[in-house]
Order: C-alpha cells, then sequence, then structure tokens
C-alpha cells in the first residue's frame, strides 16, 4: 500500500512504484547480477532469508578490518570502539522498533532463541502446571516447540487458536479461548506461510483485558510493515536479523522492561554476571543479563546497517512497492491453469504459497531452479498448518525490497515451464 | 561384483549427455515412465517409505535365490525417475555385492544437474538398499496393506 493505504497496481515491465527505485535499489545487492545455471538469479526466497545490501557486507566487513575486539571487557581502544559500535546498533534497534529504552532490547542468535529464551526464563518464573499458552494454527515451529517443551516440563498446556480456509485468525474463537488459564498469547505478526498478517492489535487489546501476556513473533513481520512495540503494547517482540536484510547469528527480544527485570536469567556465563563467587553469584539488569558469552559482535554490528539501510529506503515506501508486487504477481499466477494459491487474508505479505494441481511442489521447485528462480518447497516449518490445510506442502515465493515485476514473470514464465516438463 | 549392466546404461546416457538441462529432463523422463500399478497402492504403505526424503519414497525388495530385487516408487516425479534409476541399475545383487557399491556409483551416473541435497537423498537410497538386502538375507519379506 501507499502511504495513504491504497495499493499501486503494477503492470508487466513496471518494476517500480512512485518514489521507489527498485532498479536502483537492486544495485546495492551485489548477488542479485549472479547467475544460476548460466540464467539471470530471481531471488524469490527472501522469507527463508534475504539477501544482504552493500551496506551491511561493508559495516561487517569494517569490523574485522578497523575495529574487532571483544565488548564490553577490555580496557583498550578497539575494544572501546567495538563496544561502542556494538551498544549503538542496540540503540539503533530501540528508535527502529519504537521501544521505550536499549535496555529492553535484548540480542539473541535467531528468532528460535529469543522463543526459548521467553519461554524458559520467564515462562519457568510465571506458568505452572495447568496455566496456558495460546499459539495460532499457523505458527512456525520455532513458535510452537518451545511451548511444548514447556508443556513437557512443567505441565503447562498449549492451546491452539484455529484459521480459516483462507488463512485467517478466526477473532470470535481466538477470544472464547482467552479464559482465567491462559497466561500467554505467543502469535506470529505474519505467516511465514501464508503472508497473513493477523489483527495484532486487536489480539494484544483483547488479551491484556484479561491480564494475559502476548509475544509476538515478528520474523516476517518486521521485514514487510516494521513495527511499533509502544504502539501494538506487546509484552515481547522476537524477530532474526537475516530476514531482515542483515547478517545470519543475531536475533533480537524485545521485552517491556518491568517484565524483563523480573526474568532470571536463561543461559550462565561471562558478560551477564555482576560478580562471581562460590558463596553466590549475581546477575546484571537486562539486557546483559540475558547475554552470556560473547555476542555476535560484527554481526550485531551488521544489523544496526541493516536497520539503517531499511529506515532510509523508508518501510512505508517498501511496503507500497511490495503490496505492488503482491498484487500483480497475485493476479499472474492466478492465470495459470491449475493454480492454488494458499492464505487469502486481505492483510498479507508479499508471500504466495501454491500448488499446481497435478504437480509435486518438489517437482516444481526443481524446474523452478533450473530456469534461475529461487524459492522454498515443502512445509516451510509449519508442520500443523499444513495438516490444517490438509497438504503435504507448498511451492512459497516471497518477495522482497529488491524484486521485481521481472521477477514475477520470469516466475510465472518458471511454473509454465514446469507443467510443460511435467505433465 | 558382476557387471552392472543397466548402471552403466544410465551412466553412458547421462555421460553423452552434455547439457545439464537435458540431463535433468532424462531423469524427468525415466520418472515419467514409472507408472502408477508398475508399483501398487498396497505396498505404498508406512513401512515401506524411505523416511528423510523431501518428497515420499516407498522402497521394497523381492529377494530371490539369495539375490535382492527392488522397486520403488515417489509421489515426485523427479524423484520417481532417481528412484527407478536405483532399483533398475543395482537389482539382482547379493547383499554382499550391495555392500560393495559406494558413493563413487552414485557420483559416476553424473547427476551434476541435481542439487546437493539431492545427490546426498541418491546415497541415503543405496545405504537403504543394503539395508533391505540384509534384511532380506534374514528373510524377513516386504510389508504389503492388510
Amino acid at each position: 500500500m501507499t502511504d495513504s493505504g491504497n495499493i499501486i497496481k503494477l503492470r508487466s515491465g513496471d518494476n517500480s512504484c512512485q518514489a521507489f527505485d527498485v532498479e536502483s535499489v537492486r544495485k546495492d545487492f551485489p548477488i542479485l547480477s549472479e547467475t544460476v545455471y548460466n540464467k539471470p538469479l530471481v531471488f524469490m526466497d527472501s522469507g527463508a532469508s534475504a539477501q544482504k545490501p552493500t551496506a551491511v557486507i561493508n559495516a561487517m566487513d569494517d569490523v574485522y578490518r578497523h575495529y574487532y575486539a571483544n565488548v564490553h571487557r577490555g580496557a583498550h581502544y578497539l575494544s572501546q570502539q567495538s563496544t561502542d559500535a556494538f551498544e549503538r546498533a542496540r540503540e539503533k534497534v530501540a528508535t527502529f522498533m519504537n521501544a521505550a529504552t536499549a535496555d529492553e532490547i535484548v540480542f539473541t542468535k535467531n528468532t528460535t532463541e529469543a522463543i526459548n529464551l521467553v519461554a524458559d526464563s520467564w515462562g519457568h518464573r510465571f506458568l505452572k502446571a495447568g496455566d496456558e499458552v495460546i499459539v495460532s494454527e499457523m505458527e512456525h515451529h520455532a513458535n510452537i516447540v518451545p511451548w511444548q517443551l514447556l508443556e513437557q516440563k512443567i505441565g503447562i498446556k498449549v492451546v491452539v487458536a484455529p484459521i480459516s480456509d483462507g488463512g485467517e485468525l478466526l477473532m470470535d474463537e481466538f477470544a472464547g479461548l482467552l479464559t482465567d488459564k491462559v497466561k500467554l498469547v505467543a502469535m506470529t505478526g505474519c505467516s511465514n506461510v501464508l503472508g497473513t498478517i493477523p489483527p495484532v492489535k486487536d489480539i494484544i487489546r483483547l488479551a491484556h483485558g484479561k491480564n494475559i501476556r502476548v509475544l509476538i513473533d515478528g520474523s516476517q513481520s518486521i521485514v514487510h510493515q516494521g513495527v511499533d512495540v509502544r504502539d501494538l503494547d506487546c509484552d515481547f517482540y522476537v524477530f532474526t536479523g537475516h530476514k531482515l536484510y542483515g547478517p545470519t547469528g543475531v536475533g533480537v527480544l524485545y521485552g517491556k522492561l518491568d517484565i524483563l527485570k523480573t526474568m532470571p536469567p536463561y543461559q550462565g556465563g561471562g558478560d551477564m554476571i555482576e560478580t562471581v563467587s562460590f558463596s553466590g553469584t549475581t546477575f546484571k539488569e537486562p539486557p546483559h543479563r540475558f547475554e552470556a558469552g560473547t555476542p555476535a559482535i560484527a554481526e550485531v554490528i551488521g544489523l544496526g546497517a541493516a536497520i539503517d539501510y531499511v529506515k532510509d529506503l523508508g518501510q512505508d515506501r517498501i511496503a507500497a512497492h511490495e503490496q505492488g508486487l503482491l498484487a500483480y504477481a497475485t493476479a499472474e499466477l492466478e492465470k495459470i491453469k491449475g493454480m492454488r494459491i494458499y492464505g487469502q487474508s486481505s492483510d498479507k505479505a508479499a508471500i504466495l504459497s501454491f500448488i499446481v494441481d497435478g504437480l509435486h511442489p518438489f517437482d516444481v521447485a526443481a524446474v523452478l531452479d533450473r530456469q534461475g528462480v529461487a524459492v522454498r518447497v515443502g512445509q516451510h516449518c509449519a508442520e500443523p498448518l499444513m495438516h490444517r490445510l490438509g497438504i503435504e506442502g507448498t511451492v512459497r515465493a516471497s518477495m522482497g525490497l529488491y524484486n521485481t515485476t521481472d521477477d514475477v514473470d520470469a516466475l510465472v514464465r518458471a511454473i509454465i515451464k514446469a507443467k510443460e516438463m511435467l505433465i | 561384483m558382476p557387471a552392472l549392466e543397466k548402471y552403466q546404461e544410465f551412466a553412458d546416457a547421462l555421460d553423452i549427455i552434455d547439457d545439464e538441462d537435458m540431463r535433468f529432463e532424462y531423469i524427468i523422463d525415466i520418472g515419467k515412465r514409472v507408472k502408477d500399478e508398475d508399483f501398487p497402492e498396497h505396498l505404498r504403505v508406512p513401512e515401506n517409505i524411505m523416511h528423510g526424503c523431501m518428497s515420499q519414497v516407498w522402497l521394497v525388495n523381492n529377494p530371490k535365490d539369495g539375490k535382492n530385487y527392488f522397486s520403488g516408487f515417489s509421489d515426485a516425479i523427479i524423484v520417481k525417475g532417481l528412484v527407478s534409476m536405483m532399483v533398475q541399475s543395482f537389482s539382482g545383487l547379493t547383499a554382499a555385492e550391495l555392500d560393495e557399491l559406494t558413493v563413487e556409483h552414485v557420483q559416476k551416473l553424473n547427476l551434476g544437474a541435481l542439487t546437493t541435497q539431492r545427490q546426498i537423498g541418491m546415497m541415503a537410497m543405496l545405504e537403504h538398499m543394503k539395508k533391505l538386502g540384509h534384511l532380506g538375507d534374514a528373510g524377513i519379506q516386504t510389508k504389503e496393506k492388510q
């Protein structure tokens, strides 16, 4: 959508929406000029992991070439430099999410670790047998299994909020699940399979009305629409750096400071302690309490560079570009006979999961690959969703800020080629 | 080790094709030639599934006179082609002869058109066939749907 909320209609070759020069943006991503199997790379797997702009690559290169040292420890110049850059990245993340303070930003290795941290630390501290955690039917395994582990360890119950056939959260059913037993709602901000963007603000409001905490898995949603955690009023928000055009190995747990302060450490080790003795060890305040051991220094700084990059482009403009692409891609794919697109939500990110009647998704993806079109195939770490939809897997084309209508056209041509080859 | 005639036939055919896209299409064509009736429904039971594959793969052994005769199937055409190549290539061997097959046998098929993951899958398939060969020696029969 545009800033004013209107979807921009893109046509073939009409690669950019107003005020977003995608051809120029693409030059920021060196990998996009690569060829695969002697064909131009068409990268539509950003939902799995996005490509990195030169700004991120250079930022990490700079760390190692000019000022790398361990953080929070050294008494020397380089350590001070790296610590400053590291903590500046925390400030950038806090500003990007509109957190109240950088102390609410905990660096993890990815979303999965961030959710496990909450499950292990907050869960063990505040949950007991019989308490319930609500997740939706469209969660990534990373937002299911940590709660199931807690189910096994302390006897909580994982309750599943259902979705419609079109992939939208059924809000009435969800509201009906919010009983006194429920202590946490752990919900995706955007389905990695369907692209569905649930009404997160309503979900949080309903949950808070019953004194239930809310964790939002923002792995996909922060990429496509950003986040304002204070506006949402979520208690926890987690995301990973590598889907946001940043490096792998760094993720973020946002937690309201008053909640983080009540949580015990997740892991023990260096950097998270105040004093250590055999008669008793004391721990630092958040966020460092939750960052045991040497962190991913260059990666955190690289994430800061990715956030600068995205902010410079403008998240509203990125969202408008992607919504234009989604509308175009949906229309073009629907022209293919036998095409079934999963995820029909009216509020949806640029993620297209599909099956072509009569063709196995793995075969389709293999032919697409040979045409230079990179997509993901399978269950997308969302087996329960596949069971709900009654399918074994899909092909998923997930688009990012650098995709174009030319990419969509290449995808369509490759699917048609797959039909010709496989049927 | 007896001459692996069918295996050599595949290896030669793939060697002659000098275009990777064509090799890819060759595998698809082999997959298309496998018909549903070649691997009847009653054999597609969980016990015959080879686990760890991205698509479903069923593999059975019908040992006779100390030799192993495999058949297999997949719900994906490309994998069906690969399964077909493997079962045709390595049927008629004893369990001991199967054990002599190595990763090199798979590599020599020149399946460069496939992703590394699929090539690893081929090797896993070979290991699975060896296991079935030993089960055959022990007199354990293929499961069928009741």
